[in-house]
């Protein structure tokens, strides 16, 4: 049984449809990520999928039972957990002292120092939250969302504000937790977050699920045309280059292909046969990046060709 | 790791267990707030150095009028304790649940496994807990500071603190409500709050009859205030049981209420 299944949820705030006919799976043990840009309605999703907004339509389950449902929401809050985006810790008690109020809580929770050291705070223990830096309230956030310890564990952008270490530190422990057995669903608008921990990726444009995929294969990234860079060497025109030039722009010629080897084969036998230099000679392959914008551009053209 | 067959459907009320939830999230509810200086200073403190201030300068000035030869000191002890109510109950609160609101504090246990009533039953039983700590307090200054004053109608006065707990209570989970964000909390609760006692009679009694008297008359704090001042038989004479006063405060308690479950928001408001 999946963690989670979703099947053609809906979500609308009146006329506005936040989340239109969204349908995924993530199964346990799996670090699952929604990228997409602010507004996209990946929190709206997660909301839903927590229990705590209920939907317009579609079937939703969450641990196997429906995050709605009265009857059993008891049950779920205790097998999950949850960092959200705002920094929600009271500021006049200690790291324990907090720590230890929602440890009580649940049923089986993580024993509080083993949650004070997996966050990396024992030195700080016993200061007040109001002393801690941005980047340790961050962790305290998260220690919160683990104490209880759950097997579902939403982060909704768990490292928005982070610096580059803090944001390292953050991947250290949401992997750690994944190889213990927990599922993980973050939301993250960060490409190198999704690169660095999901296993898989959905990626949510304007209320929809435009591209799924591991983080490699999405959008085709793996088996796409990949491009060849160098400058032209001096003295050489276009037509005297053994490949299909894409486009010379100041000197740099692109050559975009799917059969890089042998493109490269040539070009380089070329260039020994007539002592050229390639300077900057690069295979760029399409980043994570360009297929995101390209999923969410043609998304939102679509949109509004369709008048939505 | 795996997902239990069967899943326990459990009502929001498990007996004995939730019964200790609460007074353990009472506790968490009252350091939370005796660890906020300022906030136990301007709730339990302010009232107290006010009352002994304005009792040490002019407490043995008699006020006249319609009170004869009362000192001014008695009726600041009345005042001072309709002030501790408000504060505590109403002002407090609400900031309180606006600012938890905004940071998230507010969804982050609305996520927990702890039942809605747990959670809003401490936050209450913290709320009154601290106005009644007030109380004391002010009693014993009272007493001790100033000589015999107490109330004449003990039984008058508990009904009155009690009508006038609940109320504030529900005004200011209602107001809270109807604040944008935390940025607007402290203009549009204090600045309302501190104008309301001043032309409500807290710093002087107000002529029955007179603009004044009518126009706060609309408004819950200065029936509090008569109301308690009467079950220490201020003006002498008075009737201890203030029912038309009650009254009034139960009604805006009642829309308090009413705003209170039609506009409860467990995350800010967006947009």
């Amino acid at each position: 049984m999946p963690a989670v299944s979703v099947r053609h949820l809906a979500k609308s705030y009146g006329e506005v449809a936040a989340v239109r006919d969204v349908s995924f799976e993530v199964e346990q043990g799996e670090i699952f990520a929604l990228l997409g840009p602010n507004g996209a309605g990946k929190t709206t999703t997660v909301e839903i999928l927590e229990g705590f907004r209920d939907r317009s339509g579609g079937e939703v389950e969450t641990l196997g039972v429906d995050p709605a449902r009265r009857a059993t929401q008891r049950w779920l809050r205790t097998r999950i957990g949850v960092v959200l985006q705002e920094l929600a810790v009271e500021p006049y008690y200690t790291v324990r002292q907090v720590l230890k109020r929602n440890a009580g809580y649940y049923p089986t929770p993580r024993p509080v120092d083993e949650v004070i050291e997996m966050i990396g705070l024992k030195e700080k223990a016993d200061d007040r939250v109001k002393k801690l830096s941005g980047g340790q309230q961050r962790r305290l956030d998260v220690g919160l969302g683990v104490v209880g310890n759950p097997e579902l564990l939403f982060l909704d952008e768990p490292t928005t504000g982070l610096d580059p270490s803090g944001r390292r530190d953050s991947w250290d422990l949401i992997r750690r937790l994944a190889s213990a057995g927990t599922t993980v669903l973050l939301t993250t608008h960060y490409m190198d977050e999704v690169e660095a921990l999901a296993d898989r990726v959905a990626v949510l444009s304007n209320g929809e699920i435009v591209a799924s995929g591991t983080p490699t294969s999405i959008g085709g990234r793996d088996s796409g045309a990949v491009t060849i860079r160098f400058m032209m060497p001096e003295g050489v025109i276009e037509s005297d280059v053994p490949a299909a030039v894409t486009s010379v722009d100041d000197g740099l010629v692109q050559v975009v292909t799917d059969d890089e080897l042998r493109v490269l084969h040539t070009l380089t036998g070329w260039a020994l046969d007539h002592d050229h230099v390639l300077m900057g000679l690069a295979v760029v392959r399409v980043t994570l990046e360009d297929i995101y914008l390209k999923l969410t551009r043609d998304a939102l053209n679509s949109d509004e060709v369709h008048g939505r | 790791m795996s997902t239990s067959a069967s899943v326990p459907t459990t009502g929001s009320f498990n007996g004995v267990d939730d019964l200790k939830m609460v007074v353990r999230q009472v506790r968490f509810e009252q350091l939370s707030f005796w660890l906020n200086p300022l906030g136990a200073f301007f709730t339990v403190g302010f009232s107290t150095i006010f009352l002994v201030m304005l009792g040490a300068i002019a407490g043995h000035t008699t006020i006249g009028s319609g009170y004869g030869k009362v000192k001014l000191v008695q009726y600041y002890l009345g005042g001072f304790l309709s002030y501790g109510i408000m504060a505590a109950c109403f002002t407090v609160l609400a900031q309180t649940i606006v600012n938890r609101r905004e940071v998230g504090l507010l969804k982050r246990l609305r996520l927990s496994p702890v039942p809605t009533w747990v959670l809003l039953s401490a936050i209450f039983l913290s709320t009154i807990f601290i106005a009644i700590i007030q109380m004391v307090i002010l009693l014993a200054v009272g007493r001790l500071g100033f000589g015999d004053y107490l109330p004449t109608h003990p039984l008058a006065f508990v009904l009155t603190v009690g009508v006038g707990m609940l109320s504030f209570t529900a005004l200011g989970v209602g107001v809270s409500t109807l604040v944008p964000n935390a940025d607007a909390a402290g203009p549009m609760i204090s600045i309302v709050f501190f104008l309301l006692i001043a032309f409500s009679g807290l710093y002087f009694p107000i002529k029955p009859g007179s603009t004044l008297a009518n126009i706060s008359g609309y408004f819950p704090v200065r029936h509090l205030i008569t109301a308690v001042l009467a079950s220490f038989n201020l003006p002498p004479g008075a009737n201890p049981w203030a029912w038309h006063d009650l009254e009034v405060m139960a009604i805006w308690g009642i829309v308090g209420l009413f705003i209170a479950t039609r506009r409860w928001q467990w995350s800010p408001r967006r947009g």
